[in-house]
């Protein structure tokens, strides 16, 4: 059982059995090269049929080579196996030769290698470290075009967002034992970005001469600028190995070789770029997109409640630079909430650049019911292989929202909604303008002109004048109360006539009498009480009415009483003109109060 | 009494506008001024916007031409056709907001214009301003209520009233009569002290206006240095309004709301004053 398990394992093993040839591609005449066919089953014997190598020399060959190893892994057998017929060829001319196919069969079955062809040229004559004499330095070996570095770009004249590749090789035809250090130059105004590459090395021609090829970097250069753009050199420091067959110490056992090491320092030549603006007649929607896009969107459904969520999708797909494309603009009727565009981007980096797709998500709340029309979004871009502009757009839409009934919470009209994180409010518009005529020219400032410091002087002047004439008024005042004091003299002069008359001709009886008609009258005309009613009494409670205060009312009391007393009393002469006195001074105190 | 009458009667021949001068500029500025009015009325925004611009290219100058003039361009702005042209695609968003506050540096207490500038400014990407403090906000608040000159006047009132009553403490013979001449007096004199004050605070943010707004079709941008090599720090739309602090060449340094500085063409930016 087991047996037959190997066996059928190993059957399907050999069922697939491969057969190929191995050369390089160019090589330089008189240069020998090796071809390989290798074979991964257990030939035939003799079956091995040669090509005939045609345009070539065969220095050595056929020697073959087996190989057979048996592994165990997680206990499954497996074995490997495989033969190398190989052969030593010398180009005897330039031009482009083809090694023919090799036939071998693996039981009973015949397999063919592809036809390979080989480009053969003749190498300029400068140069050829191995044609050099021994007698020179390990240095001098190395010839300066030996080691080459170059930086190459796909394209010097790009639009401005359009990329280019730009990559590093280094091309030497001696062996590089160590990249020592490696100086990229600064890309400024690209903006750049690493891609991954085949690193295997490949026979390339450069100026006539074969030379292995290793790219060591390769980027991705998107400009951001327009104008000429240089890109500065790069530098790089490798080891390079150079063998030295010694015929002087030439060793019996070990040989003659000796091998040495030198360093060399290599620098790229700098690059201008020219980059282009964009031309002319660019649409309003364009946004810098540089490339070959196509737009997709996914509309809501065109039957929405009112306060209902639902969002617009937009995918823009293609190559270009997708990384510095911004959301196209979507315009939301304005009941329409709109919340943060969603970005999800799925882009790709590959040597033509970037590509693959970025989708907007836009999500809103339909507010207040009615028919809205989605105005279409678009999506302009600028295509550098044609030089034109391409403006995509979605399709317009019609949304009926329906009311959901809670038409009273909607903030439909006037009301604020969310945007971008700050309040906005809706359905705003500004005022109507100001019909009247022609307004006259705005008036300038007037504070701190001399205009306004002669007001200021002009009031503070105002207020010293008027406190100058008032103060003399005031003062004046205080000579009007004097002659309301004399008017009131007066009445009582008036009144206290007749008495003075008889004061002065001495008759004291007649003196009182006229004294007491004369306070009666007053009070009588004076407060219009018939005399008949007049005691002291009333007079007391008249005059406290109006007033007057009871000491001067006491005092008026009291003349009378002492009228009356003196009347028939007789009494010095001093003493009618003291009474006459008193009487005028209580008089001219009752006008005072009773006139104001 | 009569003293005050006689200061107030003085103000009022002081506050008299001045009549302008060159008749002959001034009728056209009047038919420029009517033919905008009736094409901003026909909804020609176009020609109203140029009739208007006509008008402050002649030396008039007011609250109410500035106000209808950043009208007529906000309306010419919104007159877009969706797919073709964007709204402001000519950079009338910035003209309106330039001349909203150039009628209200004219007249701080023109309450449309306020109105509509917020609206403006809304369309803007403008950064909110740092919030001040309660005391600066009242401040503002109170000076915009009124022209410089209107508190010029309030303040030459309250200095008069301020004296007579001075007086009537100084002259009055009943003690009742000098206490309210005292104490009005006091509060009369603390207004005189505030209106002077809110006046001058006024003439100087009309006089000194360093603010400009941002007048570009789109967005313009802003650089770390005056050199277009410069990392951009930020992108203004039109119609953000800063501050200039210094220039360079075709470089202008301003100071935006939130306190951030950077250089931007001078050509994309226009003062108000």
């Amino acid at each position: 059982m087991l047996v037959l398990v190997a066996l059928t394992s190993s059957c399907v093993a050999w069922g697939q059995v491969s057969f190929t040839v191995d050369a390089p591609a160019l090589t330089a005449l008189g240069q020998p090269f090796r071809v390989e066919f290798t074979v991964d089953a257990e030939p035939e014997r003799n079956s091995f049929k040669a090509p005939a190598f045609e345009g070539f020399e065969v220095l050595a060959g056929p020697s073959v080579s087996t190989g057979h190893s048996i592994q165990f892994i997680n206990g499954k057998q497996s074995s490997t196996y495989n033969c190398t017929y190989t052969y030593v060829l010398l180009p005897s001319e330039s031009g482009t030769f083809t090694i023919g196919s090799a036939s071998i069969k693996v039981d009973g079955k015949s397999y063919r290698t592809r036809s390979l062809p080989v480009e053969v040229i003749a190498e300029n004559s400068a140069g050829g470290g191995a044609q050099q004499p021994a007698e020179q330095s390990p240095e001098s070996r190395i010839n300066k075009d030996d080691i080459v570095l170059k930086l190459l770009v796909s394209d010097t004249e790009v639009y401005k967002g359009e990329s280019i590749r730009a990559w590093l090789v280094l091309y030497t035809r001696v062996n590089i034992d160590n990249i020592e250090s490696l100086d990229m130059p600064s890309f400024d105004g690209f903006w750049s970005q690493e891609l991954t590459f085949d690193n295997t090395p490949s026979r390339e021609q450069l100026n006539g001469r074969v030379y292995e090829a290793y790219k060591i970097k390769e980027l991705l250069l998107s400009p951001q600028q327009s104008g000429r753009i240089v890109i500065p050199a790069a530098m790089m420091s490798v080891l390079a190995q150079v063998v030295v067959e010694d015929k002087r110490h030439f060793d019996p056992i070990f040989g003659g070789r000796q091998i040495y090491h030198v360093a060399r320092e290599l620098k790229t030549a700098p690059i201008a770029i020219d980059v282009k603006e964009f031309p002319a007649g660019a649409p309003a929607s364009f946004n810098g997109a540089v490339g070959s896009f196509t737009l997709a969107s996914r509309m809501p459904s065109s039957e929405l409640e009112s306060n209902s969520a639902d969002q617009i999708e937009i995918t823009i797909s293609g190559s270009g630079n997708l990384k510095f494309i911004t959301a196209p603009r979507l315009m939301l009727p304005e009941s329409f909430e709109k919340y943060d565009t969603k970005v999800v981007d799925n882009v790709k980096l590959a040597a033509s650049g970037t590509s693959g797709s970025i989708t907007y998500t836009y999500p809103f709340v339909a507010r207040s019911a009615g028919e809205f029309r989605i105005e279409p979004v678009l999506f302009s871009y600028f295509d550098p292989t044609t030089g034109e502009y391409h403006t995509l757009s979605t399709e317009a839409m019609t949304i009926t929202v329906t009311d959901d009934g809670s038409a009273a919470t909607a903030p439909a009209v006037g009301g604020y909604a969310g945007y971008g994180g700050t309040m906005r409010q809706l359905d705003r518009d500004i005022r109507y303008i100001h019909t009247d005529r022609l307004p006259h020219k705005a008036a300038g400032m007037m504070v701190l002109t001399p205009l306004y410091w002669l007001v200021v002087v002009l009031i503070v002047a105002l207020f010293v004048v008027a406190y100058v004439l008032l103060r003399k008024r005031i003062r004046d005042n205080r000579n009007i109360v004097a002659r309301r004091m004399k008017r009131a003299d007066k009445v009582a002069v008036q009144r206290l006539g007749m008495a003075r008359r008889s004061m002065e001709e001495g008759n004291r009886h007649a003196f009182y009498e006229e004294m007491l008609r004369a306070m009666w009258g007053y009070i009588s005309d004076k407060f219009n009480i018939p005399v008949a009613n007049l005691t002291k009494e009333t007079i007391r409670e008249v005059l406290y009415r109006r007033g007057v205060a009871t000491d001067v009312a006491e005092q008026f009391c009291e003349i009378i009483s002492r009228s009356e007393e003196a009347q028939y009393a007789p009494s010095a002469e001093g003493d009618m003109s003291e009474v006459y006195a008193f009487a005028a001074e209580v008089i001219s105190k009752i006008e005072d109060v009773v006139k104001r | 009494m009569r003293s005050i009458t006689k200061i107030l009667s003085i103000i009022a021949v002081a506050l008299l506008p001045v009549v302008g001068s060159a008749a002959d500029g001034r009728t056209t500025a009047e038919a420029c001024w009517k033919e905008g009015i009736a094409a901003y009325e026909a909804g020609d925004y176009a020609r109203a916007v140029d009739n208007l611009e006509q008008v402050v290219a002649l030396g008039e100058a007011s609250a109410d031409l500035y106000y209808n003039l950043a009208g007529a361009y906000f309306k010419l702005g919104q007159q877009y056709t969706p797919g073709l042209s964007r709204p402001f695609a000519g950079g009338e968003l910035g003209r309106a907001v330039l001349n909203y506050h150039r009628a209200l540096r004219l007249n701080p207490a023109m309450e449309d214009a306020r109105y509509n500038l917020d609206i403006a400014v809304d369309h803007t990407n403008d950064t909110e301003a740092v919030p001040e403090s309660f005391i600066a906000t009242v401040w503002l608040a109170l000076r915009n209520m009124m022209t410089s000159n209107g508190w010029t006047v309030l303040s030459l009132v309250a200095l008069a009233l301020t004296l007579a009553l001075v007086l009537l403490y100084l002259l009055a013979e009943r003690m009742v009569w000098r206490k309210v001449g005292f104490f009005v007096a006091l509060m009369m004199g603390i207004i005189f002290i505030t209106t002077t004050a809110l006046a001058l605070s006024s003439r100087t943010a009309v006089v000194e206006d360093e603010r400009a707004v941002v007048v570009c079709n789109d967005t313009t941008p802003v650089h770390a240095s005056p050199d277009s090599a410069s990392k951009i720090i930020r992108r203004p739309s039109q119609g953000v309004t800063i501050t200039l602090l210094r220039s360079r060449g075709d470089w202008s340094e301003v100071l935006f709301l939130d306190g951030e500085k950077g250089w931007i063409r001078t050509a994309h930016v226009e003062k108000i004053y």
